[in-house]
Order: C-alpha cells, then sequence, then structure tokens
C-alpha cells in the first residue's frame, strides 16, 4: 500500500468515526430517534435536535409569494396622500438625508416627488388603506398582517433577493427553506420538503437564479426543488415506455445495495443523499399527479383563483399548486412572479401585474381558510424592497417611474401564529423613512423561524470555523405581529 | 500544637475581632474597593456550610478511636479551617450588606446567625483541642449548625426572596390581569401587572434594589435612593421612565440587560400613565376611548393574553420505538415539538392507505393530539376508529369519502376543538349531532352538502361554534378569461406538415383567431375548430369566449417553418459580452428566444455590426433567408437598418445576393419579435453570409438620441 492510499484510508476511517459519532449522540432525544430514516447533521453542527421544532410552532408551514422586482409600496398598502397634494414638487433633502441611489437615478438633476394614480380606500374592520389595484386582497384585509415598515440594505435586485432568501447579499448561504428544511426535516417524504414555483409577469421583469434557493453549505437533501412551469411540472416523473413499477422497484433495489456497498467504503455522505433522492422520486412518481391534475378543480376553485389558474406557470395556476403541495406536507413553497421592476410606464405595469397577483393571493387566503389550514401555514407576500417617492425620468400626465428604495417597503403576512388585522410600523408623510416599529430583514427572518417553533439563535450549522445562522448575528423577534 | 495551626489559631482571633466590630459599626460610607470584597461572600459562604456539615461524620469517627493521633491532629486542622471559612465568609457578608439595599428584618437575623456561626466553630476548635466533655462539645457541634442552617436559610430568602421555597406554581405563570370593572383603576388595570411581571422581582418590600419597592402604589411613589419614582403630571421629570427608555448598555437601564424587557406599548403605557397624573384613583371606564392611555391600557392587556404559554400535556410520551415502527413515507408520525408527548398523525398516498393503517395507530392513542386524513379515500368506517383517540383537538377530513353516517361517534372526542370536512358528503343534520362536543370552535364545511341557508342556521343555533362554509362564487360576477395557447408553447419552429395547435384550459371555451395580424373580436376572426396549416412564417392572433366569462386578451404567436439546416454557423463580429451566450450556433439551433427575455437565446450586437457566416456542404438550392429580429424601442433594441446577404461557395469568392432596408419605427412600438424575409438571387449555395448594420445614432424622438441603438438576432432561417 503506497502512502497516498494508506493516507486516503486513514481519512475514510475518520470520517465514518465523526458520522457514527455525530449521529449516536444525536438520537438520544426523542426527535432525533424518529428521523433516522433522514440524513441530517451530525450534533455536533447544530445546537438543536434536528429534524422537529424546538417548541410548539404556531405555522407547520410556509408559502411565500415573493413578487420579484420589488413593488410600489406606494402604490398598493402605504397610502401617502402629501405625495399626491406635493406632486411634481422636489424632494425636500431633510428627508432624503444623503441616502444611496442606484446608478439609474444618481445623476438625476431633480427628485420630483410623484403621487399614486390609483385611490386608496380603506378596508374591513381594520381599516386598513388598500389601493384600488387590489380589490380582492381587499377583502381578505382583516386576515393579513401588513407591515409597513420593511426595510433592507441592498439597493439592487440581486443582492437584495439574495439577502431576503438567504440573509447575506454575497450568494453562498443556504435559503430560508434549505433552512427550514435542516432545522424541521420533512413532513411528507413523498415530496421534497422545499419546492420552487416560477412565473413571469407582463412587467418589466428581473431574473431569478438557483442561488436563491440553494442548499448553501448545508446537505444538497435540503435544496430547492423548481418544478417546471410547463405541463409536467415534474419532468421524467414516467417510467419509460416498456417498463413497469415493479421492475423499477427491483432496479432501485439494486442500486441501493451498489450505492450502500460504496458507501461503507468511501463514507461520502452524499452517497445516502443520492439515495434518499432516488427512493423520494420513486414515491414521487405517485404522489405528484395527485398534486398537479388541474383537470378536476371545482368551478368554485376555478372562480377563487381566477381562470389563469388551469394554465400551467401562471401565477396564479402555482398558487393553486402551492396550497396544493402545502397541503401535502411540504414544508416552504416559495413562488416568485417577476415584472415588478416599475422605473417607468408604471402604471401601465401595476394594471398587468396586479391583475395576474390579486385575485390569486387572495383566492389562497380564502382556499386555505376554507379548509381548516389557514391557522398552521404562514402566507408572505412581498418583493426585496421598495420604490422611490419621486419619479425616475419625467412624469408626465399618464405615466412615470419609480427607482429602487430600501429604507422602506411594505409586504404582509398572513396565518400560523400571525395577528390578522393588523397594520403594523408607520413611515413618515413621505413615504421615505420609516417613523415607528423598524422591521430589518433579520429581524423578519427570526420571526418566521419562531413562528415555525426555531429560536433563530440556536438554528446554526458549522462551516469554514465557525457556526452560521440564517440571522447570523442579527434579528430581533417582532412581537407585535406575532398572535 | 505545631506552628501551622497556630497560626490559624492566631489569625482567627484577630479575624473574629475585626468581625464583631464591623457589626457595630456603620458601614455605609465603605471605599469600593473594600466594598467590592464582599462579593466573594457567595462564593465564601457554601465553604463552611460544607465543612461544619462534615464535622459530624468526622467526629464520629475520630470518637471511635479515641487514642488515635493522626485521626486527633487531621480532625483539629479541619475544625480550625472551618471556622477560618465562617470567619472568612461571615466577613465577606457584612461587607456586602453593606453595598446593597435588603429587608432590615432578615437581614439582622442572617448577620448575627451568620457571626454566632463563626464563633461557634471557632469554639468546637478550642473544644476539641481541650477534650472538653462530651456533652459541651455535642451541644456546641449541634447547636453550630442548627445556627448555620437557619442562617443560611435567611440568607437564601435575601437573594432569591421569602417565597423561594413556597411550592405555589402559580408564581411561575405569566402576571394576569385582574378582570376590568367599572371601579378598575388604570394602576390596577395595567400599571401593576407589568411592574410585577417586569420589576417587583428586584423591587419589593424584601429585596428594595436601590432602596425602592414598586409592590404597591404607596411605596413605589415614595420611591428609592434617588428620589420619587415618577412626578405626577411630567414624565420627563419622572427616573422610572427615564431608567426604561435609556440605551440597554447604560448601566442604569432598568429591566437590566439580559431580564425581560418592557415593551415599546408598556413604556408608552407608563409614560401616558404618568402624564394623566400618574394617581391611583382614575378608572378605565373614566378615560374616554379616544385617550392614548385608555387604548394603550387595553392594548397591553391584549398583547399579554395573547402570547400565550404553550399548552402542555400531562399525559406520558409514547415509546419512541413503537412510534418509530408505526412511521413510514404513508403514515407520518411527528411530535408537536422536541420533548412534547403530543402527536400528531398524517396520511399521504391515496392507493397506500386503508382504515388499519389508522388502527395501528391505537397503540399511541392517548398521544395523538391531530388526525389529518385529507384526501385519503377514508369512508364512514374510520369515524368509531378515530373514536379512541380521547386527546384528539384537530381532525381533518377534507376530501374523504365520508357522508356524514356515524359522525355523531365523535362525540366522545371531547377535547375536539376543530374539525374540517369539506369537500365531503357531510350534511347539516349529521354535523347537528356534535354541537354538544365541549371544547369544539371551527368546523370548516366548505363544499360540503351544507349550503348558506343551512351553515347559518348552525351559527345561530350553535352560537360556540364558528360553522364555516368558505368561498362561494358569486354567479353573477363575470370574471375575464385567460387567452388561448399553442398546445406545445415552446416550439415555433414547425416541421413540415406539422400544424398550429391552439388550447384552452377551461371546458366550453371557443377560440377565436386572425392570420392577417389584426387583432380578433366580436367581428373579426375566425372560431377554431381544427389545427391550422401553417405558412412559411405564421402570425396566430388569437383570444378566448365563453358564456358567463368575459372575453379574454389577445395573445400573439409566430410561427415559423423549418427551413433548410446549414452545418456550422461562425461568427465574423463578435456580440455585446452580455448577450453571447448562445454563439454562433445558437442562430441554427431551432430554438426561439422570447420577446420578453432578451438576455436568453438572443444575440445582441451594439458595437459591432452583426455578421455572421453559414456552411452548406451539399450546396442546397437556397432563394430566401428569413432573420427573426427583436424590436423593443423603449430598451434600444431596434431593426438593423440595412440586411446584406452574400452567397458562394466559401467566404472569400462570397458576392452579393440580396439586401434589405427595414422600415424603421418612427415612434415608440410594442415589444415584439418581427421576421425579415430577404429574396436572394436563387442558387447552389455552400456559404452565406449575413450582415446586419444596427442604427448609428438614434433619431431625435428617442430618449437615447444620438447613441447606438442594438440589434438582437436569435434565429436564422434558409428557405
Amino acid at each position: 500500500m503506497d502512502n497516498q492510499e494508506k493516507q486516503f484510508r486513514l481519512n475514510v476511517t475518520r470520517r465514518h468515526f465523526l458520522t457514527k459519532a455525530g449521529l449516536g449522540f444525536g438520537s438520544a432525544a426523542l426527535g432525533s430517534m424518529l428521523f433516522k430514516d433522514q440524513l441530517f447533521g451530525s450534533s455536533e453542527q447544530s445546537n438543536l435536535p434536528l429534524g422537529v421544532a424546538q417548541f410548539a410552532p404556531k405555522a407547520k408551514r410556509i408559502i411565500y409569494l415573493f413578487q420579484n422586482g420589488a413593488p410600489s409600496q406606494l402604490e398598493t398598502f402605504d397610502y401617502k396622500p402629501l405625495l399626491n397634494k406635493m406632486h411634481g414638487e422636489e424632494l425636500p433633502a431633510s428627508i432624503r438625508m444623503g441616502q444611496r441611489l442606484t446608478g439609474m437615478t444618481a445623476n438625476q438633476e431633480k427628485f420630483p416627488l410623484v403621487g399614486s394614480t390609483f385611490n386608496f380606500a380603506q378596508h374591513g374592520q381594520s381599516g386598513a388603506w388598500v389601493s384600488e389595484l387590489f380589490p380582492n386582497m381587499a377583502s381578505v384585509v382583516d386576515d393579513l398582517c401588513i407591515i409597513k415598515t420593511i426595510h433592507t440594505e441592498a439597493i439592487n435586485h440581486d443582492p437584495a433577493l439574495t439577502f431576503f432568501q438567504t440573509g447575506a447579499q454575497q450568494g453562498n448561504r443556504p435559503s430560508m427553506g434549505a433552512w427550514m428544511s435542516y432545522g424541521l426535516g420533512s413532513e411528507n417524504s413523498n415530496l421534497p420538503s422545499y419546492c420552487v414555483l416560477l412565473s413571469r409577469g407582463r412587467g418589466n421583469g428581473q431574473g431569478v437564479y438557483s442561488k436563491l434557493w440553494t442548499n448553501g453549505f448545508l446537505d444538497s437533501l435540503h435544496q430547492g426543488v423548481v418544478f417546471s412551469s410547463g405541463e409536467d411540472p415534474v419532468l421524467y416523473l414516467n417510467n419509460p415506455s416498456g417498463q413497469d413499477r415493479k421492475s423499477r422497484r427491483d432496479m432501485l433495489d439494486q442500486l441501493a445495495q451498489f450505492n450502500a456497498e460504496s458507501f461503507s467504503q468511501f463514507g461520502d455522505p452524499e452517497i445516502n443523499a443520492r439515495i434518499q433522492q432516488y427512493e423520494m422520486s420513486y414515491r414521487m412518481q405517485s404522489a405528484v399527479p395527485e398534486l398537479t391534475d388541474l383537470s378536476k378543480e371545482s368551478d368554485s376553485t376555478i372562480k377563487l383563483y381566477g381562470a389563469d389558474c388551469l394554465v400551467p406557470g401562471t401565477y396564479a395556476a402555482n398558487c393553486l399548486l402551492a396550497r396544493k403541495l402545502s397541503e401535502s406536507g411540504v414544508r416552504f413553497v416559495q413562488l416568485y412572479h417577476q415584472g415588478w421592476d416599475t422605473h417607468g410606464n408604471l402604471k401601465n405595469d401595476m394594471l398587468m401585474q396586479a391583475e395576474d397577483v390579486d385575485r390569486a393571493s387572495a383566492g389562497l387566503i380564502k382556499d386555505l381558510k376554507q379548509r381548516g389550514l389557514l391557522d398552521e401555514t404562514l402566507v408572505i407576500w412581498g418583493g426585496e424592497f421598495g420604490r422611490t417617492n419621486y419619479c425616475q425620468g419625467k412624469i408626465d400626465a399618464v405615466n412615470y417611474g419609480r427607482d429602487h428604495h430600501p429604507k422602506c417597503f411594505s409586504i404582509w403576512m398572513a396565518g400560523g401564529g400571525i395577528k390578522p388585522g393588523v397594520v403594523y410600523g408607520e413611515t413618515d408623510e413621505f413615504g421615505y423613512n420609516i417613523v415607528k416599529d423598524p422591521v430589518s430583514v433579520h429581524d423578519f427572518h427570526a420571526t418566521v423561524l419562531h413562528l415555525m417553533g426555531i429560536n433563530h439563535e440556536q438554528l446554526t450549522y458549522r462551516h469554514l470555523g465557525r457556526r452560521y445562522r440564517l440571522t447570523d448575528i442579527a434579528g430581533e423577534l417582532v412581537k407585535g405581529i406575532i398572535a | 500544637m505545631s506552628k501551622h495551626l497556630s497560626i490559624i489559631s492566631n489569625s482567627l482571633i484577630v479575624l473574629q475581632v475585626f468581625m464583631i466590630f464591623l457589626c457595630f459599626v456603620d458601614l455605609s460610607a465603605l471605599p469600593p474597593l473594600i466594598a467590592y470584597i464582599g462579593k466573594l461572600h457567595p462564593l465564601l459562604l457554601h465553604l463552611p456550610i460544607t465543612l461544619l456539615l462534615l464535622a459530624l461524620p468526622l467526629y464520629l469517627i475520630q470518637n471511635k478511636y479515641p487514642e488515635n493521633d493522626v485521626l486527633k491532629n487531621i480532625f483539629s486542622f479541619y475544625l480550625s479551617y472551618t471556622a477560618l471559612a465562617a470567619t472568612l465568609a461571615a466577613l465577606g457578608g457584612l461587607l456586602l450588606a453593606s453595598g446593597e439595599e435588603y429587608n432590615a428584618n432578615t437581614l439582622f437575623w442572617h448577620k448575627w446567625m451568620g457571626v454566632t456561626t463563626a464563633l461557634i466553630a471557632h469554639g468546637l476548635m478550642y473544644l476539641q483541642q481541650a477534650r472538653y466533655n462530651k456533652v459541651i462539645w455535642n451541644t456546641a457541634l449541634f447547636s453550630g449548625i442548627v445556627t448555620m442552617a437557619i442562617g443560611s436559610h435567611f440568607g437564601g430568602s435575601l437573594t432569591h426572596g421569602e417565597d423561594f421555597l413556597s411550592l405555589d406554581l402559580q408564581q411561575e405563570e405569566e402576571v394576569s390581569f385582574p378582570p376590568l370593572s367599572n371601579k378598575t383603576t388604570v394602576y390596577d388595570a395595567a400599571i401593576h401587572p407589568v411592574l410585577q411581571s417586569k420589576c417587583i422581582t428586584c423591587h419589593n418590600s424584601q429585596k428594595k434594589k436601590g432602596g425602592l419597592d414598586l409592590s404597591s402604589f404607596e411605596t413605589g411613589f415614595k420611591g428609592g435612593k434617588t428620589g420619587a419614582a415618577w412626578v405626577s403630571g411630567d414624565p420627563d421629570k419622572s427616573i422610572l421612565v427615564e431608567r426604561m427608555i435609556l440605551n440597554m448598555d447604560d448601566k442604569k437601564h432598568m429591566p437590566p440587560k439580559g431580564k425581560a424587557q418592557l415593551s415599546e406599548q408598556e413604556i408608552m403605557l407608563f409614560t401616558e400613565w404618568i402624564k394623566a397624573g400618574g394617581d391611583q384613583k382614575a378608572t378605565v371606564q373614566s378615560i374616554p376611548d379616544s385617550i392614548l392611555l385608555k387604548n394603550l391600557v387595553m392594548s397591553v392587556r391584549a398583547a399579554s393574553s395573547t402570547e400565550k404559554k404553550a399548552k402542555t400535556y400531562d399525559f406520558k410520551a409514547a415509546d419512541a420505538k413503537t412510534i418509530q415502527s408505526l412511521n413510514n413515507p404513508f403514515r407520518r408520525i411527528l411530535p408537536l415539538a422536541n420533548n412534547s408527548p403530543a402527536l400528531s398523525v398524517k396520511f399521504y398516498l391515496k392507493e397506500q392507505f386503508s382504515a388499519n393503517a389508522l388502527k395501528e395507530c391505537q397503540s399511541i392513542r392517548e398521544q395523538v393530539i391531530e388526525i389529518n386524513l385529507s384526501g385519503m379515500p377514508a369512508d364512514d368506517n374510520i369515524i368509531p376508529i378515530l373514536n379512541e383517540f380521547k386527546n384528539l383537538e384537530k381532525l381533518n377530513l377534507n376530501g374523504t369519502a365520508i357522508t356524514g353516517k356515524n359522525l355523531s361517534a365523535l362525540k366522545a372526542n371531547k377535547k375536539l376543538v376543530q374539525l374540517s370536512v369539506a369537500g365531503t358528503q357531510v350534511d347539516s343534520k349529521s354535523l347537528a349531532s356534535l354541537s354538544s362536543l365541549p371544547s369544539l370552535k371551527q368546523v370548516y364545511l366548505w363544499n360540503t352538502k351544507v349550503g348558506p341557508e343551512e351553515a347559518a342556521k348552525l351559527n345561530t343555533s350553535y352560537a360556540s361554534i364558528k360553522w364555516d362554509i368558505g368561498f362561494i362564487p358569486d354567479k353573477a360576477e363575470r370574471l375575464k378569461l385567460t387567452a388561448p395557447y399553442p398546445v406545445n408553447r415552446d416550439k415555433t419552429i414547425l416541421e413540415p406538415g406539422e400544424k398550429i395547435a391552439l388550447k384552452h384550459p377551461l371546458p366550453g371555451v371557443k377560440i377565436k383567431y386572425t392570420l392577417d395580424g389584426t387583432a380578433p373580436d366580436s367581428v373579426n376572426g375566425i372560431f377554431y375548430s381544427t389545427p391550422i396549416t401553417p405558412e412559411k412564417v405564421t402570425r396566430v392572433i388569437s383570444m378566448s369566449v365563453a358564456d358567463g366569462w368575459l372575453n379574454s386578451g389577445t395573445t400573439d404567436y409566430t410561427f415559423f417553418a423549418k427551413g433548410i439546416a446549414p452545418d456550422s454557423a461562425t461568427l465574423l463580429t463578435l456580440p455585446e459580452p452580455k448577450y453571447r451566450k448562445i454563439g454562433a450556433a445558437g442562430l441554427i439551433d431551432l430554438s426561439k428566444g422570447e420577446t420578453g427575455n432578451l438576455g436568453l437565446y438572443w444575440l445582441g450586437f451594439r458595437e459591432n455590426q452583426m455578421k455572421a457566416g453559414f456552411h452548406f456542404s451539399n450546396a442546397p438550392m437556397i432563394k430566401e433567408v428569413m432573420l427573426s429580429i427583436a424590436q423593443n424601442t423603449q430598451s434600444y433594441v431596434f431593426p438593423p437598418t440595412m440586411i446584406i446577404i452574400k452567397g458562394g461557395s466559401n467566404s472569400t469568392d462570397a458576392k452579393i445576393i440580396g439586401t434589405f432596408k427595414p422600415t424603421l419605427p418612427d415612434k415608440h412600438l410594442p415589444n415584439a419579435t418581427l421576421p425579415f424575409s430577404i429574396a436572394v438571387k436563387e442558387g447552389n449555395y455552400k456559404y452565406i453570409e449575413i450582415e446586419a448594420k444596427n442604427i448609428q445614432k438614434l433619431p431625435k424622438w428617442h430618449n437615447g438620441k444620438g447613441e447606438k441603438a442594438w440589434v438582437f438576432v436569435d434565429e436564422v432561417f434558409f428557405y
């Protein structure tokens, strides 16, 4: 045996020992006992028993309706009549306070304030202001908690999106859904615990990238699984012609044997992950068709989400699919709807985008509620930042645009553990700065984890010599929105 | 007596004299460094406790062998150290007492018993050396231990509070707000409960940190060392508020860092209350609703009541092995949380379900609080199985095959809170039998036999339960249809003989389309019945129409017939770096880009004019060349000013065989993909070169006037 090979064998033994030791200690807790069929990091990685909520969760599952491109808060939920009064006047320097601007408006000579072209009205018992763009969301406003004071650190799409999804702007960390899968495990082992659904609106679009649903340094088992937006949401699920389910089973059993042998030789945990993935795909062959068959939807469901819920790849179809996936125990369903980047042509873009999302978003809330699922499902709606109160480019009678604004914007949350019918936080009259109750992205993450039964300070993973968290070294619970 | 022992003995005498001296002098003005030594008291005090207690067994051993000198000597040393430890602990205690505020009475007893213990320990040392008679010795040892025990108890009461040892479990609970009556004062309704939950552990009648006792209105009003806790009507001058709003890192911030903090709402409550007088008289009822204070009282009370503690269960956890043996991919048993005995059971995959799968869970029936059978083919026969789960709180039967026949058997599930039967054949009669369930709060009835009138009746008859029938579509509301789309949306390049099929997912929808570039409407257009036979380029604009729905918008798809395929393609000029991913091959890969996404599947030219060569080894006959070009005038993407086609057998002998000058937009036009067809001199070519010139100076009307425009190409066809 030459020296190199000796070194290799020694390493294998060491790795084996560590893996086994980890599992041994971790399995002392009841939680881990139940999840031995899953691959979790060894106990040294985390402060928590993995695969089970740390304390009684208020929500079991999340559906995140991400509005990609950043919808304007000033045309949706943050009503600022002063902007209409001061339409065309210059943004006072005392309000802007030297805020950094994007390259798109930094060289603009003037910053004329621009009021919303859409009217606002108060709705529901909570009396929350909602713009006329969202008549359906307005009808469920008493189920929503609108946060008007979320703020972010990034001013461009990619870093802002990455920050929202992974807690860091650079994009090398696990995403929210991966952390959930890592911390809570899967409810339904026949489906991925983290699914991603994409749709594109007709407004000015911005891309989404796979780094937004990455597992980062966590086990690849926790990566988000993107469903295709075509007629077959999960490709290659059908058996090849001439092969039946039994022979597929036999083939997989043989393959698993080979893989198990290979694992015993090399000890690479990725081999076990692969065995699990094959097994899950096999069960997905039954589980997925049950979910994605839209042909049997009742008339009432179609009216609830809008007619486009039957067209695969639309936002409405994704909302309906999200409800079904969530109902079937998928921990984290992440939707992205593109097209909210309204630098110019705001009026038309917003109208088209609202037409896509309003009915389906509200429909999802109503649908979860009527099935008794809203109290255990957390629904989140919002973009990566807000938009400026001043106009980008020229204001004319019919059109205007808004640039990126990180200092305040509106999102809403509803369902599991969220106080319904609440408007949280206040912005100034210009809709530029936060006056009361700021919520940072880290605070948002901390709160979401809390609702899922995890203390954000304790869900950690050791990587490159230190422990990492979704909230890294920040994050305070937003108690005011927790029921 | 050894030298060692005599040193200890002498130091003891000095220390004890000093100790007794300290008992009688006022220590309030000690230099801080000396006072700091007092902080060692908690560290030292456990030593004499242990040593003194162990003295008893050691004495018994020594007594058994009275002649053994070694044992005797050891015991002498032992006792001297016990006395030393007791004395040092007492000294520390005396110094510590000077720096902090404690309940004077308890402190008095603790001080004197501590000092006595030290004195007795010292006495024991002499008694043992002098071999006094056993009665005196025994009495001294016993009284030393008893004094020490009682003294320690007083000490514990000082630091942990008087009621630390009492077995009142209520103490652990969150502070409860008294119910509101028309006589409840603001102080009682909210101020006192908040003080109680956040301040009183340190500021009570016993502990009085900083001299402040907040356990009653009077003592609180009197304040502490720095003066009154609040000044009626003036929150700015009130120390109570000041301490709450100080920076967290400030030492004076209250409650101290690490303790439960006051919420912003609670701080505002104190501010407003003090502003309104800070008295004990104002009742909640006397304040008008419009006043902020009233609002704060109510919301602080509400916030606390909703932050309920997690429910605890008094049943035992199930055996982990039992749970593990029941767990499989089709029946998932999960604990509510780590270390919680409560379990939920959920079933997956219809074809794997049988009533037996549920029956097998009876070994954990005590622990199961949630069962989810949604979508499973479970029928009425499962209800009798379900009623054995006595602790069941949440039951989901959505979409199951139950008819409601056995539903009344669920009356045994006394703890049931939520029942979901959406999408089943359940009727209101069978449901009414459940109204006697004491805990039942919500029943979800969407899409069942229960109509709106029956639901209303249930809601009035059994008002403690929320009977929810969910969304009922408004028959009069007409929604907009979605537009139709090609069956194969991604394939807009057609094989010879392939037809264009359109579809709409909703049954009963008719599709109307045009092929001439005009928009279909109620007059214009043809109804779609069979797939459309395409031309070389076919533009299909279509819409959908159905009774009871509003017409859809239109969709616009352009289809291309697959032409003669070149063997290879070469880029003779480079596209811009961000828009060259697909390379030359992308122009002939039979995959079209999307109008709305120029970042993918397109080549974008700006600094260089597009120039590409195409090779055909078998020199086919070519008479037409077609370019698919993007138009997005807002983003500076225009058609080329000129397209030049060269042909020949290779790049050196190729000659111009056709040119084309597209019409350029003179205003902003909708985004589109435009096919430009160029007729070329018919012939057999091995090589064809295409050049497309972009606008070098954008016209005046455009916001980028004077700048270069882009040319975007995604595919090239040869016919």
